[in-house]
């Protein structure tokens, strides 16, 4: 082996030394470039890529699973709207039949207490009258033994008084 | 004008076989003796350079990338589309040949523009030792997925006249993608220093009106800017097509030993 300097290949040659180390080269680099480059690379795409397609997977379920709780939820609002305006249609009902009973109930107790009344104020009516006829049978007697000037016995005269009270009465 | 095209500089010979070998063989063989050259010193620093690389661009790789990773990504997601697009998905699994490749040859042909290495593409030896490998790829795969009787009866199609037809053209595909890339890589270097040297003839002529002295002092004005753009399409375009061309016949050669599995047929019709 020797060390030259001077020397040159030709310009078009096959050197079968360079040829050898050009393959070991290519192995070299083609061995160390897929393991360290370009498979950690490529997988770290293709993760990533996947990742990618897993989101947006799992993004459209969840889009889904949301609009069929709002549609569930809609739902369920218009029910409940739809309970309570029968709800209030019920109790706005049942008010107005209370209301009618109510007034038909007092109707009746105002009549009751105005025939208990006014039989009230015909029995003291009747009462009264008794009492001013048996006053004024008494006053009569009075006068009328004053005038006679005797004794009048109430029980001997009843009927010249009561007699005489109905003339009055007539006048 | 004084300019000489080399090959690559020889740094270590192994002499016995040097003088077994020089002068006997056919020029393009005489090189056997030649151990180590300057296409080999330019092989290594491709090898180191990519795998620093590699190392750097690999660094860390997280889910969330930084700009760094973005750009490596995007590159790695490119290779893997063009292979999937020109070999199909089946073929997948020869991206990272084909992205070591490209990176080999682009670096080989960029590495001779430092003035320090000389374009280890544009050697013949390199350039031919990965032909081969597509053509052991082609070979190999056929086997596999055909059986070895039915990848020699394919040499004897359409006809049985067409077998030294398809013996030449096996032998002719390796020779025209080695030829192809060692060419324009070479070649434009070639180019290069034949523009360099007429430039400086055209200096000189520039500043031969004055006298001795005087044009001595002026500088070679005319080397300083054409070559850059002249550098811009030999070195850095032709590069990345060769490179390119290079890696696409890889993978149409070979995905043409590998077609798709059977299912696949039928589910795409």
């Amino acid at each position: 082996m020797k060390v030259v300097f001077d020397a040159f290949e030709s310009f078009v040659g096959v050197n079968v030394w360079t040829m050898l180390f050009a393959w070991c080269n290519l192995l070299i680099i083609y061995l160390f470039l897929k393991k360290i480059l370009f498979k950690p690379v490529k997988n770290m795409i293709d993760s990533r890529q996947q990742e990618v397609d897993d989101m947006y997977q799992n993004a459209e379920t969840a889009e889904a699973d949301a609009k069929a709780m709002k549609a569930e939820y809609e739902e369920k609002l218009a029910k409940a709207n739809e309970e309570s305006e029968e709800i209030l249609r019920t109790a706005q009902r049942r008010a107005i039949l209370k209301e009618e009973e109510i007034l038909k109930e007092a109707a009746v107790e105002a009549t009751r207490i105005r025939d208990r009344a006014e039989g009230e104020i015909a029995m003291e009516k009747k009462r009264m009258l008794g009492e001013i006829k048996d006053e004024v049978s008494g006053m009569a007697i009075d006068i009328a033994a004053a005038v006679i000037g005797r004794e009048v016995s109430p029980t001997e005269h009843e009927q010249l008084i009561d007699s005489f009270i109905d003339e009055l009465g007539e006048n | 004008m004084d300019l000489s095209v080399n090959g690559p500089k020889v740094y270590v010979r192994i002499e016995k076989l040097y003088q077994r070998f020089a002068g006997t063989m056919v020029d393009m063989f005489g090189n056997l003796g030649n151990l180590i050259t300057q296409t080999t010193v330019s092989l290594f620093a491709v090898t180191i350079i990519l795998i620093i690389l590699g190392l750097v661009a690999s660094r860390n790789l997280r889910k969330r990338p930084g700009k760094l990773q973005v750009v490596t990504e995007k590159l790695v997601n490119m290779l893997y589309g063009l292979v999937a697009d020109t070999m199909g998905k089946h073929n997948l699994h020869f991206a990272p040949y084909i992205g070591t490749l490209f990176l080999c040859s682009i670096f080989g042909s960029l590495i001779g523009t430092t003035a320090i290495f000389r374009s280890s593409t544009g050697d013949l030896s390199v350039t031919l030792a990965w032909a081969l490998v597509t053509t052991g790829m082609v070979w190999y795969n056929n086997i596999k997925n055909f059986g070895f009787k039915a990848w020699l009866k394919g040499f004897t199609e359409p006809i049985v006249f067409m077998t030294p037809m398809n013996i030449v053209s096996e032998i002719a595909q390796p020779l025209s993608m080695a030829f192809r890339h060692f060419g324009n890589v070479a070649g434009g270097s070639v180019l290069t220093s034949l523009i360099y040297a007429a430039l400086a003839v055209a200096s000189k002529l520039l500043f031969g009106w004055l006298p001795a002295a005087v044009a001595s002092l002026c500088p070679p004005i005319l080397q300083a800017g054409i070559p850059a753009f002249l550098s811009l399409y030999f070195d850095f375009f032709s590069a990345f097509v060769q490179a390119f061309v290079f890696c696409l016949l890889t993978m149409v050669y070979v995905a043409g030993a590998c077609p798709p599995p059977e299912e696949e047929v039928k589910s795409e019709k």
